[in-house]
């Protein structure tokens, strides 16, 4: 047998590469714990009812699915939140604190062919439940800004959106659960002509139908939320305006405002996110290299209804960021020393400079080959 | 931050010469772009801070979602073929056609009872998708990549789905429009991370080109 490839869409990691990996990992992981999260580990697969529709983000066909001796359909992990969401369910349920946890951990879809995306990512990420305040939501985006200061990128921008107004229009203007289906889609593309196609289709009237055809323009720095809280029109999107302001103020006191913009057409195609959703955006990768936000329907699938927030990094994604923006990561270099019959002399001098901190690799020198 | 140039992917082709003169009555200039017999491959108008490159139409998509361009102009078939993860913000409203079921008369008949068939075309996705999820036929998908008229003409295939813009190539070899799937049109698409870091220029832009229009 000879197979040199890996499959498409994984790959080998190793060398100066992984060196690099592992040391901004574990910059993002003292990060995390520096905020009192505590590390938890989930089964790499599960039941596929944890992922399922009403719960995950994941559609089905893009899930890697195995068959166990009973005929359970087992899911491999998509994302970590749906599996911590589970845990907490389960174990902390009489807690009444809230609950800080973080993981780290390759997670798995079964993305399309030939595009130039990989099925297997290292994620890293937070959840944060039984905290429904604005500060959970600040506290989550800040960490996440710090995370990456401290990892050295420099040109970042964490765009937030909070899907209550979108959906407080809709429920103004009448428009039933599918039509609200296929506008989120087209909003969350920027697909102006199609919004504007569809609302003409169905007979909406004129002032909804402008209002959420500007959602698409309420996009960049705090000075629109101005213009979205005068534009919004009912309570339900006036509010979700004003806790947007509100985190904004205590994203001010973190100190991380600088970093943030907001995007109202910024909408999940699926009905996970509850409020506050967000996206962290680099220049010189395609896709997003965080995301997060408000969940807080999720733990009650499993049977505690708790207010939960959380936002994950795509490591991968993270670390082309950083090449593209060619940010230097310090490598430590490995030195290699040769021995022949001096063995015991080299060794005993290669263990001082290891207990010294040093990297050090022992190789069996020239002279030794040719005494054998 | 505004020291960065914006960067345009025009698809190859007649597209990019309509494309040029609605960016010019847009007020976005670039002279260098219509010399045909020029061989530079990125053209630049240092005052705008632009730059301009024409790509072959299905990689226009790619080179925006990536974002080695910010603005892609491209046709709205590549886009549902590509499927890439790009913000579609203008009909352009010229380049129009229609992606259509083609073949010879006769075939009319295997289109109406779920027959198993096979389809020629270089839309493979769009194929798929149109047959399984709309008309819910199982066909087999033959992926060709150009004169796909010949399909049918040779027996290769039962028949196509292809573009139709004149239908002078389909009268002039006996064949039809059997069904309508769309219509399509060049559509201005925008890199999601440029959209959100650089919102203001690009805003600008789209606006400018949606006055032009």
């Amino acid at each position: 047998m000879k197979l040199l490839h890996t499959p498409e869409g994984v790959r080998d990691i190793y060398g100066n590469e992984y060196a690099r990996k592992l040391w901004v990992e574990g910059v993002i992981k003292k990060q995390l714990n520096s905020y009192g999260y505590m590390d938890i580990m989930t089964p790499t697969f599960e039941y596929f009812d944890v992922f399922a529709r009403e719960i995950g983000t994941t559609p089905s066909k893009d899930l890697f699915k195995m068959i166990d001796g009973d005929g359970n359909t087992l899911v491999l992990r998509p994302d970590f939140t749906p599996g911590v969401a589970r845990c907490a369910a389960k174990y902390f349920g009489d807690t009444d604190t809230p609950l800080r946890f973080c993981y780290h951990g390759n997670t798995y879809t079964n993305t399309s062919s030939l595009q130039g995306k990989l099925k297997e990512v290292t994620q890293m990420g937070v959840e944060l439940i039984g905290d429904d305040s604005i500060h959970a939501e600040a506290e989550t985006i800040a960490l996440a800004i710090e995370a990456l200061l401290a990892a050295g990128l420099l040109e970042f921008q964490i765009s937030i959106g909070e899907v209550e107004y979108f959906k407080g229009i809709c429920e103004a203007a009448g428009i039933d659960a599918q039509m609200e289906a296929k506008l989120r889609d087209l909003i969350s593309e920027k697909n102006i002509f199609g919004v504007e196609e569809v609302l003409l289709e169905a007979g909406a009237d004129d002032k909804s139908r402008e209002q959420l055809l500007r959602i698409t323009d309420l996009l960049g720095t705090q000075e629109i939320l101005a213009q979205a809280s005068e534009e919004a029109g009912n309570q339900r999107s006036q509010a979700a305006v004003l806790r947007l302001c509100e985190l904004y103020k205590v994203l001010g006191e973190y100190g991380v405002d600088k970093y943030v913009a907001f995007d109202l057409g910024m909408l999940s195609h699926y009905n996970y996110y509850t409020g506050i959703i967000f996206k962290c955006y680099a220049y010189g990768v395609g896709d997003v290299i965080a995301k997060g936000g408000r969940y807080d329907n999720l733990l009650e699938q499993f049977g505690e209804k708790k207010a939960a927030v959380g936002f994950a990094f795509t490591i991968d994604a993270l670390m082309a960021a950083l090449y593209r923006q060619r940010v230097l990561i310090k490598e430590t270099a490995t030195d290699t020393v040769e021995y022949s019959h001096d063995f015991a002399d080299q060794l005993n001098a290669v263990k001082e400079r290891r207990r010294a901190g040093e990297q050090v690799a022992l190789n069996p020198g020239k002279a030794t080959e040719d005494q054998r | 931050m505004n020291k960065r140039f914006l960067t345009f992917a025009l698809a190859k082709g007649r597209m990019a010469y309509t494309a040029m003169d609605l960016l010019e009555k847009a007020g976005i200039h670039c002279e260098e772009m219509r010399d045909r017999n020029s061989r530079k491959l990125v053209f630049v108008n240092e005052e705008l801070g632009l730059r301009f490159f024409l790509a072959k139409s299905p990689d226009v998509p790619t080179y925006v979602e990536y974002g080695a361009a910010d603005f892609g102009i491209v046709g709205k078939d590549i886009l549902m073929e590509e499927g890439r993860r790009v913000y579609e913000v203008l009909d352009l409203d010229f380049g129009k056609c229609a992606m259509c079921v083609c073949g010879l008369p006769s075939a009319k008949e295997l289109l109406c009872h779920h027959e198993f068939i096979r389809v020629g075309t270089k839309y493979p996705h769009i194929a798929k998708d149109y047959f399984f999820n709309k008309k819910h036929q199982t066909v087999d998908i033959i992926k060709l990549n150009g004169s796909v008229e010949l399909g049918p003409l040779v027996e290769l295939a039962d028949v196509i789905v292809d573009l139709v813009e004149t239908g002078s190539t389909l009268r002039d070899n006996g064949l039809v429009i059997l069904e309508e799937i769309c219509q399509v049109s060049a559509r201005l698409i925008v890199n999601q991370v440029s959209m959100q870091m650089n919102s203001e220029r690009i805003k600008q832009i789209i606006s400018a080109m949606k006055e032009a229009l």
